[in-house]
């Protein structure tokens, strides 16, 4: 079935070549754009880090951490926020991501640090959305468009990859108990420690 | 026969070995139905279980601890193009401790398929009937219970009453309830009737040893037939390879990893895969999600999570059908549904309290489509492909405007579409819209919390991988016995069914000596 014409509205996309689209066509299967994402050496060079780790590393590199957190700050809790709501940084939203893709397979947490790696790309993110800078040197604006233009992207793999990075993020802000009075929930309820157990 | 017990990964030296009459991989529904039933026969039984041991005192009812320590890949199994989150338990007792309780016997309508589709023999309503009988007394499934209702299935019930749509009140495996509504999470109370807390009890009490923390990577076999087991020992923490263990059978081999890891351990095995039939024809009731929001409170994130039932669309003739039951609403977990990113996103799960959550299960497996398959690569990593056909987007689109029609007549003020740019439903006019939108992968929430298939028992062996009493065509003391052999989905929750058929499958190994 062919993919809905669902348009990336970011701008620059409009006048992507149709070099470029077979690039990136040609790229998608068995996940290709992944495995060139690895030959990508020079993509961290100009990477912006922000805060540092909290903890020592246990699967990503500092580029890839910062990487990370860039978007994830974008995915969560959103600008208009007011001041009740955590930063994604303040509750270690990459830190907790950092630790779980620690312990997925090793062949999931090497693709995942190889998307991270495209996402950083200003290469893709010409491409993409117009934004020829590294995400992490991109306006909150640009890097805004380039999540946009993954989510609603004609190419599987680049949905694909938003919804990795969107999921991570989300599962790290929102399972943390800071959030939960802010979305009305009261939390787990108190359970008496019964004596016994089983077996 | 003195009892055995729940031996942890740090206490498994590096490089031992045993040997025992049946090695069973898995401690769920399957493994350890399948374990007890060969323990009270006399048999000297080892299971093998790759995920953690732990008790109520463990289960703290943070997302942030049950998803990756209870779930498969902590929590991030999904289809390879992340299309279809797949919520699949692994810890002693497997899926039981994460299941939502829900219990139904295999429908008849589903065997007859299997008889007359499947090639499947022998195995009918009344065969099965003792050995159902015999399960939901062990794990106290209990009739249906009104008092089990919260707000968040109320409104299920209310509004496929209105449309003639005949709710159902689910039968529950539960004693002493207090319907906390973390059954996700694992029951604090052991109240849910868990593997662990029954039949896994009843092995361990007649003598099976349990080896926690171990993930089977090798069937060995020989001339035709399985003669050993091999596990790496995991460390908890990183869940990383800390030794190997080895776990020779004199007698046989039973798998009940579920229906996504045993095929994908025998593909890795090259063990039984002639004819390619292993690891094809994956069903998961691709579960399509639709919220609600009502002007009260429903607080869906307690409560009993699943109490109703509604079958009415199960059979569509030759459409794909569906039936609709609720899923609980926690913080993470709906955040992972809910589409988009920023503001527009938090927007909507700050009205987290307010949301009613209907799902549409879609009954594959029953018509022309194939499901899924389940590949492994070199690097030992597991690969499902689940293509969404014309049929199943039909299903769901279909189920999204009966869904939003439930939820309308049960008075909700809006509804909202998981659609990456969500719909809002205020009237029967805007239903409509839905046929519109874009429907595929990355393009719309999806769950799976039920996986079937990928080693299909039936007695034609150019289209099965096991016969109808779960044994293996080609290795003659080799057995699955978990949701891995239906050859279709069921139509309802399946963790019932994968007991009772291992209970069925268990006694005549038993019998067969």
């Amino acid at each position: 079935m062919p993919a809905p014409a669902e348009s990336a509205p970011a701008k620059g996309s409009e006048g992507a070549s149709i070099d470029r689209r077979r690039f990136l066509k040609r790229g998608l299967f068995g996940g290709a754009l992944l495995v060139c994402a690895g030959s990508l050496p020079f993509v961290f060079r100009t990477t912006r880090r922000g805060v540092a780790p909290r903890a020592p590393l246990r699967l990503l590199s500092a580029d890839e951490y910062a990487v990370f957190a860039a978007v994830a700050a974008r995915i969560v809790p959103g600008d208009g926020a007011d001041a009740s709501w955590p930063r994604a940084e303040a509750l270690d939203c990459a830190g907790k991501v950092d630790a779980l893709m620690a312990t997925v397979h090793p062949a999931v947490g090497r693709d995942f640090r190889r998307l991270l790696r495209l996402m950083e790309s200003g290469f893709l993110g010409a491409l993409t959305a117009g934004s020829p800078r590294p995400f992490t040197r991109a306006s909150a604006a640009e890097q805004d468009a380039r999540l946009e233009a993954w989510r609603r992207s004609r190419f599987a793999l680049l949905r694909s990859g938003y919804q990795a990075v969107k999921r991570l993020a989300d599962a790290a802000y929102y399972s943390s108990p800071e959030i939960y009075a802010l979305v009305g929930y009261p939390g787990p309820p108190l359970v008496p420690q019964l004596p016994g157990g089983t077996p | 026969m003195t009892a055995g017990r729940i031996v942890a990964g740090t206490e498994i030296p590096d490089l031992s070995s045993i040997e025992v009459d049946f090695v069973v991989v898995g401690s769920g529904a399957g493994g350890a139905t399948a374990a007890a039933v060969l323990t009270a026969a006399g048999a000297r039984v080892a299971v093998l279980e790759e995920g953690g041991h732990y008790t109520r005192r463990d289960f703290n009812l943070q997302e942030s601890w049950a998803y990756p320590a209870l779930y498969q890949e902590h929590g991030n199994r999904a289809t390879d193009d992340l299309s279809i989150m797949i919520l699949q338990g692994r810890s002693v007792g497997g899926g039981t401790t994460v299941n939502w309780t829900s219990s139904f016997r295999t429908p008849e309508r589903t065997l007859a398929l299997w008889a007359a589709r499947h090639a499947v023999r022998g195995l009918d309503a009344p065969t099965l009937a003792p050995h159902f009988e015999a399960v939901e007394k062990r794990i106290d499934v209990g009739h249906g219970d009104p008092d089990d209702v919260n707000n968040n299935n109320r409104k299920l019930r209310e509004g496929a009453a209105k449309l003639g749509w005949q709710p159902e009140l689910i039968h529950r495996s539960v004693k002493g309830c207090a319907r906390l509504g973390y059954c996700g999470m694992g029951c604090p109370l052991d109240a849910k009737r868990s593997s662990r807390t029954t039949y896994l009890a009843d092995a361990v009490a007649g003598g099976a040893q349990v080896y926690a923390d171990c993930r089977a990577t090798l069937v060995e076999t020989d001339r035709g037939r399985a003669r050993a087991v091999v596990a790496e020992v995991l460390d908890r923490a990183s869940d990383r390879p800390r030794g190997r263990f080895v776990a020779y059978a004199r007698r046989g081999v039973v798998l009940a990893g579920g229906a996504i890891n045993t095929p994908a351990l025998l593909l890795r095995s090259k063990a039984g895969t002639d004819g390619g039939r292993v690891g094809r024809r994956t069903f998961l009731h691709p579960t399509v999600p639709l919220i609600a929001f009502y002007d009260q409170p429903i607080e869906a994130f307690y409560g009993a999570p699943q109490s109703v039932a509604v079958h009415h669309f199960a059979d569509r003739g030759e459409r794909v059908g569906y039936f609709f039951e609720t899923a609980p609403i926690h913080p993470m977990l709906a955040a992972l549904a809910f589409p988009g990113f920023g503001d527009s996103h938090r927007k909507v799960v700050e009205r987290l309290p307010y949301a009613q959550a209907t799902i549409a299960l879609l009954v594959d497996g029953h018509h022309d489509d194939d499901g899924g398959t389940v590949a492994t690569g070199g690097d030992g990593r597991i690969k499902l492909s689940y293509p969404l056909t014309p049929a199943l987007r039909e299903a769901a689109v279909s189920a999204l405007g009966d869904m939003a029609r439930l939820q309308l007549a049960a008075g909700a003020r809006e509804v909202m579409t998981l659609h990456e740019t969500p719909l809002s439903i205020r009237t029967e006019a805007d239903i409509a819209a839905i046929a519109a939108a874009p429907f595929g992968p990355n393009r719309h929430t999806l769950f799976s919390a039920h996986q079937m298939g990928g080693a299909a028992m039936g007695e034609d062996p150019a289209r099965s991988v096991v016969d109808s009493r779960g044994r293996h065509h080609q290795l003659e003391n080799l057995w699955i016995a978990d949701g891995s052999v239906f050859p279709t989905s069921l139509g309802v929750n399946p963790q019932l069914s994968v007991y009772a058929h291992a209970h069925l499958f268990a006694t005549e190994i038993a019998k067969a000596g």
